[in-house]
């Protein structure tokens, strides 16, 4: 995993409440960790947080951005692309 | 009552509080939870410094809310962790009532979100910003920690919150609405920008807190949570349960009066309700845990009050302000206070009123200066005087027989 997939995990697993040990991978499914509607919008918030980046996350809609972590990762690696563009 | 919990700036848990009470220990001291400027006058806090969320709650709903309900959650779980009803609740909490306010909710969130946003310009705004401002979440937090699933919600009357909310549940009781409820109040409002209102007010001491004494100058702001499980009598007896008192009586009034001065008529009205209430006479009551904020208004209103109700017994009843020692916990005091109610009974001790070596010739009663005393105590009266004139008082007796 690089940096950008470590922090992410590391982010997932503090808003998690309970399995603290369990294993994340690319492929893991966020369903399959115990994370509720409001864990995630505190995970967004880290997220953006942790990589100067606004992520475009409604709570009200589905996107496929949030089905597994390496979705997650991919999205965030997007956005950090975009806004080094940005900055270029 | 089945369980009391306590978070103090003298002490987390109430047999620390109550050793410090005891010795007439003071938790007040240098304010270091933020950044103290120039222009504050008041430097001095009652900041609570034995209080690990992570260690002592762990939940991490609670760990992410505001630290008022982070207060008022540990004094829950030990108020709950002594009378025993945790796996009962667990069973089934729907005739269980939860009612945990605060004079000014998370207002310390409030204080750092619009910081960041107006003055620092950060646009993004933490999601639970909102969740942990509001003056329910500590209600919220504890009904879903222990499963209560009745009457739950925040009540606010400023410095008579906690009273407030034993009142209701104690009336739900009698009423027959609920077997158990868990009341209380909480508060963690030390920040810069709430110090700057209070010392606007000028009610606000910059040497410390001195009830009842010619030296008095205003109060001192701290933080905590006082927690009570209150059961009906048969309920807890049923279950064979441990009751450290009855609550005899209760009375609420309003002064309609001033935001800031109180009346003399709305503090007695309240005592004698209480009294009636508990079909006491003012002679039998031991011992009286004085609102006594150390501010001129209060503490002369609050002796003539009790010299109206008592006669000739307010010259025997002993008196003190513990205030003197844990600060005004605002919306969290009441109960905390009332625990120092229950623990005299428990130990026939009375603790001090500190700082009272030359009190003020217009409180002319036993404020027990300086040192607590022995005495036997069956019954005592605990009085939260709040600003805007809403008066609690309640009267608290030993389990009965």
């Amino acid at each position: 995993m690089d940096e950008v997939a470590t922090k992410i995990v590391e982010i997932l697993k503090k808003n998690m409440k309970s399995q603290p040990d369990k294993e994340i991978d690319m492929e893991t499914e966020l369903t399959d960790l115990d994370i509720e509607s409001l864990d995630l919008a505190v995970i967004v918030f880290d997220i953006e947080d942790t990589f100067s980046i606004e992520i475009p996350y409604n709570a009200n809609e589905e996107s496929g951005d949030f089905n597994t972590v390496g979705s997650v990762v991919e999205k965030v690696r997007e956005l950090i692309g975009n806004s080094s563009d940005a900055v270029a | 009552m089945t369980g009391q919990g306590v978070v103090s700036p003298v002490g987390t848990k109430v047999d620390k509080f109550w050793a410090a009470l005891k010795n007439g220990d003071s938790g007040l001291g240098p304010i270091t939870f933020y950044e103290v400027t120039d222009d504050l006058r008041c430097k001095i806090a009652g900041e609570v410094h034995d209080f690990d969320v992570q260690k002592d709650v762990g939940n991490i709903d609670v760990v992410r809310a505001d630290r008022f309900s982070q207060l008022a959650t540990k004094a829950a779980m030990e108020a709950v962790e002594q009378s025993g009803i945790k796996d009962l609740l667990a069973k089934d909490g729907s005739r269980t009532a939860c009612i945990i306010g605060s004079g000014s909710g998370g207002l310390t969130t409030l204080e750092t979100g619009y910081r960041d946003l107006y003055r620092d310009k950060i646009m993004r705004t933490n999601p639970l910003t909102l969740l942990r401002t509001l003056g329910s979440s500590a209600a919220a937090h504890v009904s879903m920690m222990y499963n209560i699933t009745g009457p739950t919600f925040g009540v606010v009357s400023a410095c008579a919150t906690g009273s407030h909310a034993m009142g209701l549940v104690y009336q739900m009781i009698k009423y027959g609405q609920i077997d158990a409820g868990i009341a209380g109040g909480s508060e963690a409002s030390l920040n810069w920008g709430a110090q700057r209102s209070w010392e606007a007010l000028f009610v606000l001491s910059n040497t410390g807190c001195f009830p009842f004494s010619k030296k008095r100058n205003g109060t001192i702001l701290s933080e905590g949570s006082g927690i009570m499980v209150l059961e009906e009598y048969e309920h807890a007896k049923a279950r064979g349960a441990n009751i450290l008192a009855e609550i005899m009586g209760f009375g609420m009034t309003a002064d309609a009066g001033d935001m800031v001065h109180p009346k003399v008529e709305g503090a007695a009205g309240a005592m004698q309700i209480a009294l009636d209430d508990a079909g006491l006479k003012a002679e039998q009551i031991d011992y009286i845990n004085a609102h006594g904020t150390a501010t001129k208004t209060n503490d002369v209103t609050e002796t003539n009050a009790i010299k109206s109700v008592f006669g000739d017994a307010a010259y025997d009843v002993s008196i003190s302000s513990t205030k003197s020692m844990h600060g005004h916990m605002l919306g969290g005091g009441s109960l905390v206070e009332g625990a120092a109610c229950i623990k005299a009974m428990h130990d026939n001790f009375i603790p001090p009123t500190i700082n009272l070596n030359d009190p003020d010739p217009d409180c002319d009663l036993d404020y027990t200066p300086n040192e607590g005393r022995e005495r036997e105590v069956t019954y005592t009266m605990n009085n939260s005087l709040a600003f805007g004139g809403l008066n609690t008082v309640a009267i608290f007796g030993p389990a009965p027989k």
